[in-house]
Parts: structure tokens; sequence; C-alpha cells
């Protein structure tokens, strides 16, 4: 559903990696994992400078120096050896990124060759290769690396091989499934059909793109072989001639530190392993954030409050003239897209229609017009960012922007309710149809029995042409045309007066649409719906609605009943696109369709939002909005052509 | 195709694939054993403890006399032997046979079966696991849909740091800061129970444990509720950006009514997925947990274990922690395709 119609695209970078160092730098996260494993990394290499005595030998150290609290001499106290735990700690750094880095380095070799492989070849071979990676995923590593480790000598090399030969399984599946991924890609096929090798095509095309998320990986693989070997040190199983963290607390919870009440010596060293995988977990998040960047925003969002800021300035007077009492009245309807550091997008401004009781209406427009945004702000749907900044929806006289949240939950589905574009998306995929549609019912009509409820259920389900022992179907047994009609059948649960048709034959072929647009007349016709019907297609506006409203850019382009619009067109943009479209009286015409695109919302004109395509545009176009002007019959049309 | 059919064509093919991996742990763990120093079955033979008739008994029972398999004597060092022997002579088919009857050798430290040891330790760690799991997946989920629905917070910022923290803990240290404050303000200083407690009541018993269960649950509950906060957190936010979520949202429903009837369990499934890949994770944990807190559970077995060298009671452990996980997997596996109707079309 394009209720997103605003792009959240970071600025364009000079080179891909100061470009990515800028959104990098931007990641607090990130930044501070980084600085703080740069900062163990120093610990690391100038350890002799840095540590106040040498962990390494026992000289000139008695009895009475074992477990002293921290003093002057010792900042951080002394250990179960009498030795100064703030020198073994700084020294213990060592240990850990060694054994990290170089496990983690076997390990995403191995890791992303199978993973690359399987993806790339593969058939039978990749079977193998994932098979033995799920099975070696399901054994749990750390008994397996102890049973290892403990057979053979615990020396630091041997830590490394057996942590590095056992990690590579998560790498090996993220690297299979992002070779699948690319593997397909246009560039890569076109390598190929140029004659490329299996090994050039890895080596310059796939890899270079496997390439983030592997990095990524290595991170996370880098603070699991820290955390293994910290384990193994601290069971026993460490290189007993290094000092690293893991032993340091073997040796303290061993040796009687948790009776003497020497908390220094059993704190500092998980300090140390902590602080290292705080910092790779924190720098793997920041680089997953922006190489992945998530959407910012979320349905269940507060909405921003209603305000009048905007005093309309223009009041169009013009209104469709029917018969019938008006259910719906938008007046001088303004809305925004607000964020923190750009100005606001103006994606609605001043649009006023009325809706009749059994009134359908047309709103055309080319894509990113604000036809969504208008649908979702009377529904208050609007996401997060979206804010009514003006003007009034009136609906039975009663003003729904000035409702609170809950009250406005009462009229949503029994009083206006809405067909989603993509039915597919819009229906839950773990619940059953039935179950979805007899949701809508009990929120609104209080029934204290299932019965009745399932009877219902299956009356609109048949009113729509789905036999009704298929309620009991998850949407993804339905087919494309189904859905769409289970989606009108729930819209229409509550007996609203007012539905919301938002492009709902989009992604369905020819004859399912007309079947479907039939069904949407007819059920209007029996029941007295009015309905706003949201579509491109001119040809099925000409044919069911009694009224149409073109817009623009986010303002009312031309409101009038359907056969003004089609017969006496008199906004220019109008015009273009009745001409970008067939007409069976003229079979000869020539069809043309309207050059460029509407504009961004963050880069609109500053006078009429179509002169920059309009072919009739002057001087004035470019500087002045023009108003909207009222002609006969409630024909509403913004130009400046119009002004007499 | 009925749905029954396809669902259990799926179950065989979880089954089959479970069966197969067990096949595999079996044979990882004999030749791990021969390959690498420190065979269970010849040291065994070797300790002086042992009178010269139970020497012999042990031989007999092991078949140290065979050949190692088809072709080999010996793997470590390496001899070369018959290829022609009989397959159901060799050491190998008798360790198969020996584990169908429950036997895995005998403890060098205790020597008692290692299949009676292990046994009693099981259930010990199942109780362990089992409380922590539970109380980590609320918490963590809990904890997790809050930080989701309120998203970019500071109540979602907060929540986001704690689980990165608490994900970053090693186990056994988190344990022994723990062990080392309540062993100052009460708590046991390990255990499973108070010695002497066993001619009590049961209820009484019963409270002995859980008082002792309180820390180490404690910190198994930490350090996993990190993990399923922030996976909770990830596939909430994700979910609540479907447009299903917005057809809730205009059917009228309360946001209480979103998140129960609509978010939840399609959140949920991210994190059965997760429980059944971190149940390895969850076994090294439990490791740590025993080591610290001298449960007697398969994880303080393999820690006392790797101290005395008791080849027997390693291999053991080792054999028995993997089955359980790939049985759990599988466990959760099926769980899965029974929350999510999609999968039993696939």
């Amino acid at each position: 559903m394009a209720v997103q119609t605003i792009e959240l695209k970071p600025s364009v970078p000079s080179s891909p990696v100061s470009g990515f160092w800028i959104i990098f730098t931007k990641n607090r996260m990130g930044v501070v994992g980084l600085v703080m494993l740069v900062a163990i990394m120093i610990l690391a290499v100038f350890a002799p400078i840095l540590a106040p005595y040498d962990p390494t030998t026992s000289e000139g150290i008695q009895s009475s120096d074992i477990y002293n609290a921290p003093s002057a001499e010792h900042w951080l106290g002394t250990d179960d050896a009498g030795k100064d735990v703030l020198s073994s700690f700084i020294y213990g750094s060592r240990v850990s990124l060694i054994v990290g880095f170089f496990a983690a380095f076997i390990s995403i070799i191995i890791g992303g060759m199978i993973g690359i492989v399987a993806g790339f070849y593969g058939g039978r071979l990749e079977n193998f290769l994932m098979r033995f990676t799920d099975t070696m995923l399901v054994i749990p590593d750390l008994p397996l690396i102890v049973v290892i480790v403990a057979l053979t000598k615990p020396s630091l090399l041997n830590i490394i091989f057996v942590i590095g030969l056992l990690g590579w399984t998560t790498t090996a599946r993220i690297v299979r499934s992002q070779t699948l991924a690319v593997k397909s890609r246009k560039f890569v096929l076109r390598a190929r059909a140029i004659g490329a090798g299996n090994g050039h095509i890895i080596l310059n095309h796939i890899l270079p793109l496997v390439m983030p998320l592997l990095v990524v990986n290595a991170i996370l693989v880098i603070s699991l072989a820290i955390l293994n070997e910290s384990t193994l040190s601290f069971l026993g199983l460490g290189d007993p001639t290094a000092i690293s963290w893991g032993q340091m607390l073997n040796f303290a919870f061993g040796r009687g530190a948790m009776s003497a009440g020497a908390w220094w010596a059993l704190s500092t060293p998980g300090f140390g392993i902590v602080w290292v995988v705080l910092a790779l977990t924190l720098l793997g998040h920041g680089l997953e954030q922006v190489l992945n960047p998530r959407l910012e925003s979320h349905h269940l969002m507060p909405g921003r409050p209603v305000v009048q800021q905007e005093a309309a300035t223009e009041t169009s007077t013009g209104k469709y003239h029917a018969a019938k009492p008006i259910v719906l009245d938008v007046e001088n309807l303004s809305i925004h897209y607000v964020s923190a550091d750009k100005p606001p997008a103006r994606a609605v401004e001043n649009v006023s229609f009325q809706l009749h009781e059994g009134e359908l209406m047309g709103l055309v427009g080319e894509s990113g017009c604000g036809k969504t945004t208008l649908m979702m702000a009377l529904m208050r749907l609007l996401p997060a960012a979206g804010q009514i900044v003006g003007g009034k929806v009136l609906f039975n006289h009663q003003d729904l922007t000035a409702m609170s949240e809950e009250e406005f939950t009462d009229v949503r589905w029994s009083g206006i309710s809405i067909i989603f574009q993509g039915a597919m998306n819009a229906l839950n995929p773990v619940r059953t149809v039935g179950d979805q549609i007899a949701e809508a019912i009990k929120k609104h009509i209080p029934v204290y029995y299932d019965k009745p409820v399932e009877e219902r259920v299956s009356e609109l389900l048949e009113m729509v042409g789905i036999a009704a022992q298929h309620k009991d179907h998850f949407p993804h047994q339905y087919s494309g045309g189904m859905r769409q009609r289970a989606m009108i059948a729930m819209a229409l649960a509550c007996a609203p007066q007012v539905v919301i048709a938002d492009e709902p034959t989009t992604a369905l072929d020819v004859m399912v649409q007309a079947q479907i647009l039939e069904l949407l007349d007819d059920l209007r016709k029996k029941l007295g719906l009015a309905i706003i019907f949201v579509t491109h297609d001119l040809g099925v506006v000409a044919e069911m609605c009694d009224s149409v409203l073109v817009m623009y850019s986010g303002v009312t382009a031309e409101y009038a009943d359907v056969d003004t619009i089609y017969n006496a067109p008199r906004h220019p943009y109008t015009q273009e696109l009745l001409k970008a479209f067939p007409d069976l009286s003229q079979p000869d015409k020539r069809l043309t369709s309207i050059p460029g695109y509407p504009p961004k919302l963050d880069a609109l004109p500053a006078g009429c939002r179509f002169a920059p395509r309009c072919p009739l545009a002057f001087d004035r176009c470019s500087i002045e909005m023009p108003k909207l002007h009222t002609l006969n019959g409630g024909h509403i049309a913004s130009c400046h052509l119009l002004e007499t | 195709m009925p749905i029954g059919a396809i669902l259990s064509r799926y179950l065989l093919k979880k089954i089959g694939w479970s069966v197969s991996t067990i096949l595999f742990v079996l044979v990882l763990n004999f030749f791990l054993f021969r390959v690498l120093p420190g065979d269970p079955a010849r040291a065994g033979v070797r300790d002086p403890r042992l009178t010269k008739d139970a020497i012999e008994t042990l031989r007999v029972r092991f078949g140290l006399d065979k050949p190692v398999i088809n072709c080999f004597d010996s793997l470590n060092p390496i001899k070369v032997g018959d290829c022609g022997v009989n397959p159901l002579d060799t050491q190998f088919f008798i360790y198969l046979r020996n584990l169908t009857q429950g036997e895995m050798g005998i403890s060098f430290h205790s020597n008692r079966p290692v299949a009676d040891i292990l046994i009693e330790r099981l259930w010990n760690t199942i109780l362990l696991i089992g409380a922590g799991q539970i109380l980590s997946i609320i918490i963590g989920v809990a904890f997790g849909v809050f930080a989701a629905w309120k998203a970019r917070t500071s109540i979602d910022y907060s929540a986001l740091i704690i689980g990165l923290v608490a994900w970053s803990l090693p186990t056994f240290w988190l344990g022994i800061i723990l062990l080392f404050w309540g062993s100052n303000n009460g708590f046991p200083v390990g255990g499973k129970a108070t010695p002497g407690i066993s001619s009590s009541p049961f209820f009484y018993q019963a409270g002995d444990i859980a008082w002792h269960m309180i820390l180490p649950t404690l910190t198994y509950t930490i350090v996993y509720m990190g993990e399923y906060l922030l996976v909770m957190r990830s596939s909430l936010l994700d979910v609540l950006a479907e447009d299903y979520i917005l057809t809730a949202k205009a059917k009228g429903l309360s946001t209480f009514q979103i998140l129960k009837d609509h978010a939840l369990k399609n959140a949920m499934l991210p994190i059965v997925t997760i429980i059944a890949i971190n149940l390895g994770f969850t076994v090294a944990g439990a490791i740590q947990i025993e080591a610290v807190f001298s449960w007697p559970g398969l994880g303080g077995a393999i820690y006392e274990a790797v101290g005395r060298r008791d080849f027997p009671i390693l291999q053991g452990a080792f054999l028995l922690i993997a089955v359980s996980v790939v049985i759990a997997n599988l466990v959760a596996d099926l769980t899965y395709s029974f929350l999510d109707p999609r999968v039993q079309t696939e």
C-alpha cells in the first residue's frame, strides 16, 4: 500500500566508502562500539607499557600479598598468587582478541566458502553442504569444544583451531542465502553470457555483494569466539601459559576469592569480557542498521494531533448537487508529513468534496498525488509522520477531526470502512478469513453468541460470490480475486454508510477486475452505500461514477459530476488525462501521454503545481498558485485561465 | 492433496532429518574419542584401581580386543587392519549395541555406570533449563513487545540497551557475581538441596530445591532474556508495519486487541525458530551455570569430568546433551508447523 509516499533516502554520497562512513558516524550505537573496541585494542597492543607490574613473573611476591584489597599500589587489588589484578587484566585483553580474531577468521573462511559454493553451484552439492551445515548447527558447540580441547592439549593454537573449526555454521547459512539472491541479478547473468568463468564471477561479482553481510556476521562470530574462549578458560581448559580473563576467573573462583571476599578479583576480568563483547555487539548492530535500514514507523505508533494551523485561504463554494442528503463533507482538508530535520511535506492542501448517500465518487490522479493520503486521513490512519493541519471532515454532521481516538474507533468500519489495494497483505496470513470478518462484526455489534455472527459471515461471503465453506480457509489458500472479494465482504460486515475502495483491482487480471467492479456497483445499488473509488482507470470512472475529483500533487485540479468531467473539462490536467485515455467514439484519435512526473513533495513549484508540465502554461502560472474557481453547477477547477 | 497428508509428509521429513542427525552424533561421538588421544574405554582398562578380573570383564564388554572398525585396528595411532572382519565384531558395532542397552561405560572417578550417573543428572538440567527458558521467554517477550510498541521512544532505547548488555554478559561471570552477592545475603552457596533434607516431608524438600534454584535460574533468565527481547522487538517491528495491522486498526480494534490478536502470534513465529536454534547455546549456558552453582546436572558433570579427566562421563554427557538438543529441536520445529498455517502447504 502506498501510504509511505515520502522518500527517506539519504543524500547521495560521493564514493561508496566515504558515503558509508558518513551514514555510519550518524549511528550512535555503532560509533560507541567502535570506540570501545579501539580502546581495548590499544590496551592489548601497549600492554607492556600500560601495565604497572609484569604479571608473568612472581618475583618479590610474598604470602601477605594474596588477595589484597585495591590500594594506591594495586589499583584493583591482588589475586590468589599475590599478583596485580590490573596488570593481569591488561595482558588478558591480548588472549581474548587474538583468539577472537583468529578463530573467527577460520570460521569466516570456512563458512564463506561453504555458503558461496552451495549458493552458487546449487543442486546436489548445495543439498549436501546445507544438510551438513544444519546438522552441525544443531549439535551444541560448547560441549563439543570442551570435549575436543579436553582430549587434546589445551594450547592457545589448539583452542583457536577448535573454536574456529566449529563456529562457521551461521556464516555458511547467511552467505548462501545472500549468494542465491545475488546470483540471479542481471549483471551476473550478463557476465556469464559474455563467457566469464565461475571463478571470475564469484570473485568479481558475487563476493563484493556478499561482503557487507559477511562483515556484520564476522563481528558476531568474533564475539562468540571470545565468549567461548573465556568459558573454556573458566572451565579450566585454557592455555596454562597464557594469562586470560577466563583463566583469572577460574583461579579466583577455584582458589578462595569467594570466601576471602575478594570482589575485585572476581569482578574485574568479567568487565573485560563484557566490554569487548558489548563493543562488538554495538558495532555489529550499528553496521546492520546502516546496511539494512528499517522503516522508521509502524501502524501502532500514536498519530499526530489535528491542528488548525492553516486558515483556509480559499473556500470553494461550489457543491455538487444531488437530491440525497450528504453523508461525508470534507472541507479544506490539508495534510502534512512532518519530519524533525526537514520542512513539512505538503501532501494534501485545501481539498474539499461532498459525498451523498448512495453516491459513487471517483478519485483520480497519477501516483503520488495524495489520493491515498487523503483517504487514510478520512479514516485517521495516517502514518506517524502524517498530520492533519487544517480543515474538517464532517461525517453525518459530526467533525471526525475533533473526535478523540476512543470515540473514533466506533466510527471506523461501522461508519466508514475501507477496501485496501493488494488484499494479500491486507489479510492476516495466520488467521482464517471468516475469523477476520467475524472479528469486525463482534467489535461493533453487540452479540453474545457465535452462531448469528457465523451466519452473517457466511451471508457476507456468499454475497460477494464466495462459497460459505471457504470461511475456514486461510488467505494463502484463496486466489487473488477471492481475496479481494473477501476484503469487500469484510468492508461490508458492519453495514457502513461509506466505503473507501483504494484501487481495489490493481494486481488483478482484467476479467477478475471487471467482476469485482460489477460486484461493487451492484452492492452499492442494493445497499445504498456511498463509495469513494480511488483509481487510475478513467474508463471505469466514466462507466460507474456519479462525480469525479481530479487531484494533482495534493491539490484539487477539478471536481464535478461525471458528465462535466468527460465532456467539458476545464482544467488542463483533466484534459491531458483524457487525451491519454482511449475513446470508443473516436477510435482513430491518437493517444498522448503527459510528459514528466508530478513534482516531489519536497520540491514543489512556487506557482501552479501543474505548470511545469502544462501545455497552456504562461508566465503567471509559475509565480502564483491559482484559486479554486466555481463554475456553474458545482463545477470547481483551479486554473488561471478560468479567470474572467 | 489433503492437508493431513501434506502435514504428515512434513512430519516424516522432519523426523527423518532428526534421526539422521542423531546417527551423525553417534558416529561423531565414537570417532572423536578414538581419533583424539584419551579413548575412554582403553584408559578405563588401565585404571590401576581395577582388579584383573574387572579389567577382563570390561575388555570383553567393550570389545577392546576387537578392531575399531573394518580396515582399522586402531585410529590413534593409526594401525591398518583386516577389512574382511565381520562388521558385527568391531568396536563400533559393540559401541552401538551397548548404547541400545543403555551402556555408556564406567566412570573412572566413581566406578559407577555412566548411564546411571547421567540419567539422574539429566533431569536436574531439564529442571534448570526449563525454569530458566520459561522465565526468560516470558520476560524477554514482554519487554520486546513493549519496546516495539513504543518504538523510537526512550522506553524502546532503554530496552534495546538492556537487551544488548544482557546478551553480552558471560553467563559464568554473571553467575559468580550473583553467587558472591547471594552468599552474603543468606542464599545457599550452591548445590540442589541442603544436606540431610531428604528425610523431610515432600513439600519441605521441594521448597528447599526451589530455594537453591533461585540464583541459577536468575542467572539463566537474565542472560537469555536479552536475546528474546531483541528478537521479539525486531520481529514485532516488522509485523506492526504490515498492511494487515492497518486493516485491523481500520476495523476499529483497540491497540490491545491488535497486539493480542494480530501481531503477537505472527511475531512469535521467529521466537519459536530462535528457541530451536538456541537450544545448543542454552546448553552452553547450563554448563557454565551448573559449574558456578555446583548444580548436579549434565553441565556440572562435564565440568567435573574435565577436572578429573573422567572421559567416559565426558563422552556420555556429550552424547546425551547432543541427542536431547536434536529432539528438542524437532519439537520446536513441529510446534512451528502447528502455529503457522502456511508451513503445511509449502
